[in-house]
């Protein structure tokens, strides 16, 4: 052992000096790591009363996402700069390319960005390697915070959606919070009202419901006056992102798990009977009802085609909807309708959901003003002035989503405030927690292709499970 | 033949040339070509330094859950071999890398030669045929992307009236590995052609005045003088566009994303899920490593054939 | 001296049919190459309401150009189209400087090593870019280089650099060493033979290979998309940015697309003549 570790150091150095000593310490990412866990936060050493105006002068970068939610807060930046004399300088990526960028600077170790865009899933990815800042201390520091931010105002389950132990499969809610909701979305069923009335359909209850009304849509509706409509857009690609929107979310209603934990260890469920089944159906619908070339859907295809009315449904997030529907963003305006989706056979809603939350990076050498940026950026004040001036909808405070000029704003959306009331207490993150989540959700994709492409569901799901067995262990 | 042969004016060869112009001592004419080529070698190779830091963590089994890695050896390479999920993703780039390459050798020839012909028609295209090339190849595969959705796309709208609305291009394994080599295809076989053609009307004159005295028919020309000759020019484009196609990653990322199944997870794909989306940087290097491997042997073998068929060109134009 | 290229018109030329053939197949071709550009076109003069609901009929407007140029999306879509002319600029000239000697020496002389060293300098560019890209983020970041134009012209000289050396080099190898030896004869030197006279002769050549190298190190993706930031990033990675948020906006991206050919298709225009013709070499052969 101590013969290992003597080699490896010698190794080590010998290598440094040789190629490039500063490098490597450099990519301490990795090599070296994060020496200073739970040795105290830097929360600790602000003290006194809570003052925006403690950091002035100072300037905060800011690494963003190409987002409606991002245009509000970069039109309202000046309030920021106004109310704590703080800069904020940020740049903005499309969302293809964003979580590369972010992830090659993290992993660098190097604090490019003090605050950054994330969702909850890259907590999973980001937490356990000491990326990402315990922002609990902060939150917990009266000093640091102030409290107009009124922590009991966010949805709790938003809060603790961001809040891990860094244990995989260890549940949500407990341990460091380690992003703040910020802007988020739940996964139902928008559909073409239009096209509904025309073939006399109501909106599915349940799964098989559902699969029937698709299938109907995608018969008689280029019949009846809808050029080559389809019955329901979800995602297909090969990506994680096609697993979480409307897939998990009826996965869930169905009562189905990814994973199951016991004594720590998590054994992959997508191979159960049940999940088969249901998967087969999942397949099948899109067969039946879904969109052509599904494969190679992602939110841009799904969305697109219920704007362009060539799909009669999208079972996807509330706000890939919304802006379709939304006036003069496409022919679909106004004709585009929300309800929750099909209840599970208990009658579960249970809803999976995206988070966009916002981060601190652990090397930030500016915590504290970055601290203040998240604390304005998740505040009533922004958010609301976003929720209601700009398009930062689906609040995250329960203040927001009551606030009468916010429901005023969507009412006429149809359903659109009953659906996110309905589902808002049975939404939350259905997957469990695990540092392996892209790539369990990617092989996931790749296997629901399979199942499409005519691949018999219980051997591609049994060896997905075994596959991930080994990763997530 | 041999009147063939007779046409040739005797320029000196490369190395009667070199060796008449001596005008300096020895030892600074063999130091001189080299003095040369260091600056390139240093300006490209300094910025490859990285690569030895990159080949060094594949020693490792460095990764976002493991940040304090543990030297593994080869470990990394033993396990890439023994994927299947690797031999697929190989499987998959060589049938992408020589379909692009073929194709887009054959198209970009043939429409060299057709251009070469300079009818009027030609004349006015030729002023174009650049333009693919200069679309940005990540956002032609967007745009293509956009055009073969059987919902809205154009294609399938186009496509019609000829009972072809319906084709799902990119949803089965090889509907989507050949959609992606389309994409290919378009962005660079002007790349292709333009070599070619720039080859074409290179050609010396004389062993064709000499064919056509002898009564060639135009197909033995083509075969005995136009093409051995041109060949040497197009392979270096057919070498370009071999290597660049062995390392995809733009146009698949952006149009199939590997799928569906795993279909069209070509080399880098996979290593750049594995290195980035998955974060598991040691072992996702050393695909890329392998990868390297891979396109630097293809590279050996394809200019070694080069030179003899330059040499072998030199010959038919003599 | 004859124009060549007659030369192999002339068999399949000789039955008319064949001509018609031959010009159909290359409209042909021409069809598929320009329609995606032709599409482009048509996305970015669409309004964003009509973008998937029609296909030939719709209400043209400027709209999307405007919106990309008055950097109304918050996207500084003007300073990242000054930046890839820089970076691109920089980066062929630098190759031009370090890359023509290096072409000259290699095709002019037979020396210990010559094809090996030729040989190492192509194979830098097959390094798949995810081999380096963490650990040159690394370095960049170390040496003030990251999101500047000296990292993204230096980078950009793994694109452009062996492209280059070796096609200058077969035209060096082509051009006959008799004018230099005549003009060493006339007491000219070494270095002034090849400014002089090697140089000039292959002007042609260097204007057409320093176009492509052009055209691909303005569209490069991986490098601008991780090695900058705000500061020196690209249009490549910026036109892109045009899809992410609320809904795709196709007619955005495919207006920032061809707003970016502009610059090498103007740079083709200016040296069309030189294009092909430059890339061959036969008039100094024969």
């Amino acid at each position: 052992m101590d013969m290992h570790v003597h080699d490896r150091r010698r190794f080590l150095a010998l290598a440094a000096a040789a190629a490039s000593a500063p490098l490597l310490t450099a990519c301490g990412a990795g090599f070296g790591g994060d020496d200073k866990k739970n040795d105290g936060s830097a929360a600790a050493d602000v003290t006194g009363s809570f003052d925006w105006k403690r950091e002035k002068g100072k300037t905060v970068k800011a690494l963003l996402n190409k987002h409606p939610y991002t245009d509000a807060l970069i039109a309202d930046l000046k309030t920021f700069t106004e109310k704590t004399g703080i800069k904020v300088e940020y740049d903005v990526f499309p969302e293809d390319n964003y979580f590369d960028k972010l992830t090659v600077d993290l992993s660098s170790g190097r604090a490019s960005y003090d605050v950054f865009m994330l969702g909850a899933y890259m907590v999973w990815q980001y937490g356990p390697p000491g990326w990402l800042e315990d922002l609990g201390p902060w939150m917990r520091n009266s000093s640091a915070t102030g409290d107009e931010w009124d922590r009991d105002d966010f949805f709790p389950n938003l809060l603790g959606a961001d809040q891990w132990s860094l244990k995989a499969g260890a549940p949500l809610g407990q341990g460091g919070q380690y992003a703040l909701p910020w802007g988020w979305e739940t996964n139902v069923v928008a559909y073409n009202t239009e096209v509904f009335k025309k073939l006399g359909l109501k909106p599915a209850e349940s799964f098989d419901a559902l699969r029937d009304v698709a299938s109907v849509i995608k018969r008689k509706a280029p019949g009846a006056g809808f050029d080559g409509m389809y019955g329901i857009a979800v995602r297909g690609s090969r990506s994680w992102a096609t697993i979480h929107p409307g897939f998990m979310t009826m996965f869930a209603r169905n009562g189905l798990k990814d994973f199951t934990v016991t004594d720590g260890k998590l054994k992959p469920a997508m191979n159960t009977p049940e999940a088969i089944a249901f998967t087969q159906d999942w397949a099948g619908m899109v067969k039946q009802g879904g969109p052509p070339s599904w494969t190679s859907y992602t939110w841009y295809q799904c969305s697109s085609d219920l704007g362009a009315k060539k799909a009669g449904m999208l079972f996807d997030a509330d706000t890939a909807a919304y802006f379709q529907a939304v006036k003069g963003a496409s022919p679909a305006s106004g004709k585009i309708a929300f309800h929750p989706g099909p209840k599970g056979p208990d009658g579960s809603l249970a809803t999976n959901m995206w988070i966009w939350s916002l981060g601190m990076n652990a090397k930030s050498k500016k915590k504290s003003a970055a601290w203040l940026f998240l604390q304005w950026a998740t505040g009533k004040e922004h958010l609301r002035k976003g929720a209601i001036t700009y398009n930062h909808i689906d609040p995250v405070r329960k203040s927001i989503s009551q606030d009468g000029a916010y429901k005023d704003k969507m009412k006429h959306l149809e359903g659109f405030i009953d659906t996110f009331e309905t589902v808002v207490d049975q939404t939350k993150i259905q997957f469990t927690p695990q540092a392996q989540f892209f790539d369990a959700t990617t092989s996931w994709a790749s296997a629901l292709q399979e199942i499409y492409g005519g691949k018999n569901a219980k051997s591609v799901l049994n060896g997905l499970a075994s596959d991930l067995a080994s990763k997530v262990s | 033949m041999t009147s063939l042969t007779e046409t040739d004016h005797g320029a000196a060869s490369r190395e009667e040339g070199a060796r008449q112009v001596r005008a300096v001592p020895r030892w600074r004419r063999g130091l001189r070509p080299y003095l040369l080529i260091v600056p390139a070698l240093l300006l490209t190779g300094g910025i490859l330094y990285p690569f030895g830091l990159g080949l060094y963590y594949t020693l490792f089994d460095f990764s976002a859950s493991k940040p304090r890695p543990d030297m593994v050896g080869f470990e990394n390479y033993r396990t890439v071999f023994t994927q299947e999920a690797f031999w697929n993703s190989a499987w998959v780039t060589v049938l992408y890398a020589v379909g692009a390459a073929a194709v887009e050798t054959v198209l970009g020839v043939a429409v060299a030669l057709l251009l070469h012909r300079s009818s009027r028609v030609g004349r006015v295209l030729e002023k174009i045929l650049i333009l693919p090339l200069m679309i940005a190849p990540v956002i032609a595969a967007i745009i293509w992307k956009l055009m073969l959705q059987p919902s809205v796309g154009v294609i399938n709208h186009l496509l019609t009236p000829f009972g072809l609305g319906g084709v799902q291009w990119t949803d089965t394994p090889t509907g989507a590995l050949l959609s992606s080599i389309a994409v290919d295809v378009w962005v660079y076989t002007p790349f292709v052609a333009i070599l070619a053609l720039a080859g074409l009307r290179s050609l010396p004159t004389s062993p064709f005045e000499a064919a056509a005295v002898d009564g060639a028919h135009w197909w033995y020309t083509f075969r005995r003088l136009t093409l051995p000759m041109l060949w040497p020019y197009v392979l270096v484009a057919v070498i370009f566009r071999f290597m660049d196609s062995l390392k995809v990653f733009d146009i698949i990322y952006a149009l199939t994303e590997g799928g569906p199944g795993d279909s069209t997870v070509v080399l880098q794909i996979r290593a750049y899920l594995e290195a980035i989306r998955f974060q598991r940087y040691s072992f996702g290097i050393s695909y890329t490593i392998v990868l390297w491997a891979v396109v630097y042997l293809a590279a050996m073998v394809l200019v070694r054939y080069l030179g003899r068929l330059q040499n072998r060109a030199a010959e038919v134009s003599k | 001296m004859t124009r060549k290229s007659r030369l192999s018109e002339r068999e399949p030329g000789s039955k008319p049919w064949l001509g018609w053939l031959a010009d159909t197949a290359l409209i042909l071709y021409f069809v598929f190459a320009l329609f995606p550009v032709a599409w482009m076109l048509i996305l970015s003069l669409k309004p964003a309401d009509q973008l998937f609901s029609t296909y030939f009929s719709f209400t043209p407007t400027l709209d999307s150009y405007r919106t990309v140029l008055g950097d109304s999306e918050g996207i500084p879509f003007v300073r990242f189209f000054v930046n890839s002319l820089v970076v691109s600029l920089g980066a062929v000239a630098l190759s031009l400087v370090v890359g023509l000697p290096a072409a000259y020496a290699s095709a002019r002389w037979r020396f210990k090593g010559s094809e090996n060293l030729m040989f190492t300098l192509l194979s830098f560019r097959f390094a798949p870019e995810l081999t380096v890209i963490i650990p040159l983020f690394v370095l960049y970041q170390k040496l003030g280089l990251f999101d500047t134009y000296v990292g993204m012209v230096w980078v950009l000289q793994l694109v452009t650099l062996p492209l280059i050396v070796w096609i200058m080099r077969s035209y060096f190898a082509d051009l006959t060493p008799e004018l230099e030896q005549a003009a060493l004869l006339d007491g000219y030197t070494r270095k002034q033979a090849f400014f002089r006279v090697a140089l000039p002769l292959v002007k042609p050549g260097i204007a057409a290979v320093s176009l492509l190298a052009f055209i691909f190190a303005w569209n490069n993706f991986v490098f601008p998309l991780i090695l900058t930031s705000s500061r020196a990033q690209t249009v490549t990675v910026g036109a892109l940015s045009f899809l992410g948020g609320d809904r795709p906006k196709y007619n955005l991206t495919a207006a920032a697309a061809l707003v970016s050919v502009v610059p090498p298709l103007l740079l083709a225009l200016t040296i069309q003549r030189y294009l092909v013709r430059g890339l061959s070499f036969g008039a100094v052969k024969s």
